[in-house]
């Protein structure tokens, strides 16, 4: 089910320059994950002692099943479909925060993942600590952070709360900073899960022409999102994704139609 | 089941940024300061649980029973094992919460599995080492005597920090699958504390119960703490099964965490 859409798509023809000539940056081949059906019930000690055979599998269904793409640097990607159907599954496998049960994913070059976007952040602690810590965890480095640093708080507009504890802020604002740090990480890849959604409007603004300057850098972009208007604006290539699998990879304008013609959305 | 040895590897090689120790040493930092940005005692309180205990440990079987335990001064006796005791079941007790407590930060965050259970054996290790100007306070006050075995101290630091981590590696992704245990490792500890030698030493221990001093590898560390200012608590063949339960531990540990680690962060 690998993608033929790069050596199909007229290259230099989109803004995100020649994905046929850029080297591969996602490589998934054959992506598999398992949840367990009733995942709110904890095992008991009784399981921890009964045999592996003896434990019911029948509870388990595929999120993710026999997922392959590849994707090219500077390449802008959205992930369609409905909810359940393993975006955001494929999002954190790409991300490394989940791992697959088959297959493998490989990323070349670390990843800004917008995701829990505000999970990383410990309340106790001053916005200017939660900062450092998010961006060192990120992998950025003292100096790079101190040269960015006051970017990243002027693009959140947090001059004035640096030394509040983050408990304090209100929750449009964390949302901000945090948008603001992960945003700043000047990675090859960029993974966003549906916080375009956040924030006022002015925010919201500048968050899209935050990516849009991203993506004109030559990043690579992979959206998951249900709105049609960012997915149309930012990407060019689409992954629609149904009961867990790949159902087709494709022009964006595509993906869509197709999308709506089964959902008559 | 893939294994996470196989993990992705993000960086490019030979990228300076995000090592592992790095983030362990962010981390470690992130916990104390939490800790300690909610307190106004913030640094005292973790010598005050420690000097506490032992101060009634001290009352009660120096002061107000005839003792036949340990050794003089009894207060350094105590506060030897104590300290490290208090990092033992500081670390284990967190360690069971190692996901839980950060749920979206290791939802959010991909960085190496073991880093959430090492940030707690260090950040408890940090807090131990503070503590020691205590032990220091006692052993001048009461005149203690100082021997060479008190370079053992390191050694013991280092068992103990791999003993730490080896039963939290077990601990914290058993604890996703299996909320009781959190309970059961409390209860376990409190009882492992009286079946240590904190408030004795392994050698008074009668003959009937000796093999549970050998089976519990915190007397051969303890031992090794104690070493400098007591040179007849140190065993070396208690030591070396200590050594080797330890060891053994870590590695099942890491086995353990290894095999469960995927399923813990689909749970989460």
């Amino acid at each position: 089910m690998t993608s033929s859409h790069e050596v199909a798509s007229p290259s230099g023809a989109s803004q995100q320059g020649t994905p046929g000539a850029a080297p591969a940056i996602i490589t998934a081949s054959g992506l598999g994950v398992r949840f367990r059906r009733n995942r709110g019930a904890r095992r008991s000690f009784k399981d921890l002692f009964a045999g592996k055979q003896r434990r019911a599998h029948t509870g388990e269904f595929w999120a993710l099943r026999d997922v392959s793409f590849t994707v090219h640097a500077g390449e802008a990607i959205g992930v369609v479909g409905r909810n359940g159907q393993g975006k955001s599954t494929l999002l954190k496998l790409v991300a490394g925060v989940l791992l697959p049960d088959t297959g493998h994913v490989t990323v070349h070059g670390g990843v800004a993942p917008l995701i829990e976007l505000t999970g990383g952040f410990a309340g106790d602690l001053t916005v200017r600590d939660n900062i450092h810590l998010t961006a060192g965890l990120h992998g950025l480095s003292r100096a790079e952070l101190a040269e960015r640093f006051d970017s990243i708080v002027e693009f959140a507009g947090a001059e004035g709360v640096l030394d509040t504890p983050f408990k304090h802020l209100s929750s449009g604002m964390k949302v901000r900073v945090a948008f603001s740090v992960v945003s700043q990480l000047d990675e090859p890849v960029l993974l966003v899960d549906e916080v375009l959604a956040v924030g006022d409007k002015a925010f919201r603004t500048k968050c899209y022409r935050r990516i849009d300057a991203l993506l004109t850098e030559g990043k690579t972009l992979f959206l998951v999102s249900h709105n049609e208007r960012d997915l149309r604006r930012f990407c060019s290539r689409g992954l629609y994704l149904d009961q867990g699998e790949l159902q087709l990879d494709g022009p964006i304008d595509d993906v869509l139609n197709r999308y709506n013609a089964e959902h008559n959305s | 089941m893939t294994s996470p040895a196989d993990t992705r590897r993000h960086r490019a090689p030979g990228s300076p940024r995000a090592s592992a120790w790095r983030s362990l040493r962010l981390l470690t930092v992130r916990d104390l300061k939490v800790r300690y940005a909610t307190s106004v005692l913030g640094y005292f309180w973790s010598i005050l649980d420690p000097l506490l205990m032992s101060l009634i440990y001290w009352f009660i079987f120096s002061q107000l029973l005839p003792r036949s335990l340990g050794e003089e001064p009894y207060i350094v006796f105590l506060l030897t094992a104590m300290l490290p005791w208090v990092w033992f079941n500081g670390a284990v007790g967190d360690s069971t919460r190692a996901f839980l407590r950060d749920v979206k930060l290791v939802r959010s965050v991909a960085l190496p599995r073991w880093i959430w259970v090492a940030r707690i054996v260090c950040a408890k290790g940090v807090e131990f080492l503070l503590s020691l100007p205590v032990l220091v306070l006692f052993a001048l006050i009461n005149g203690a005597s100082v021997n060479w075995y008190i370079l053992l101290f390191p050694l013991g630091i280092i068992l103990m920090g791999a003993l730490i981590l080896g039963v939290g590696l077990i601990l914290a992704p058993l604890v996703v699958f299996f909320r009781d245990l959190e309970r059961a490792a409390k209860l376990v500890l409190r009882v492992l504390f009286y079946a240590s030698p904190v408030i004795y030493g392994a050698s008074d221990l009668p003959a009937v119960v000796a093999p549970l001093a050998w089976a519990n590898p915190l007397s051969g560390i303890f031992a090794l703490f104690r070493a400098g200012f007591f040179p007849d608590q140190l065993n070396w063949a208690l030591v070396g099964v200590s050594s080797a339960i330890t060891a053994v531990t870590l590695l099942v540990g890491i086995l353990v965490f290894r095999r469960s680690v995927g399923g813990v962060l689909k749970e989460l």
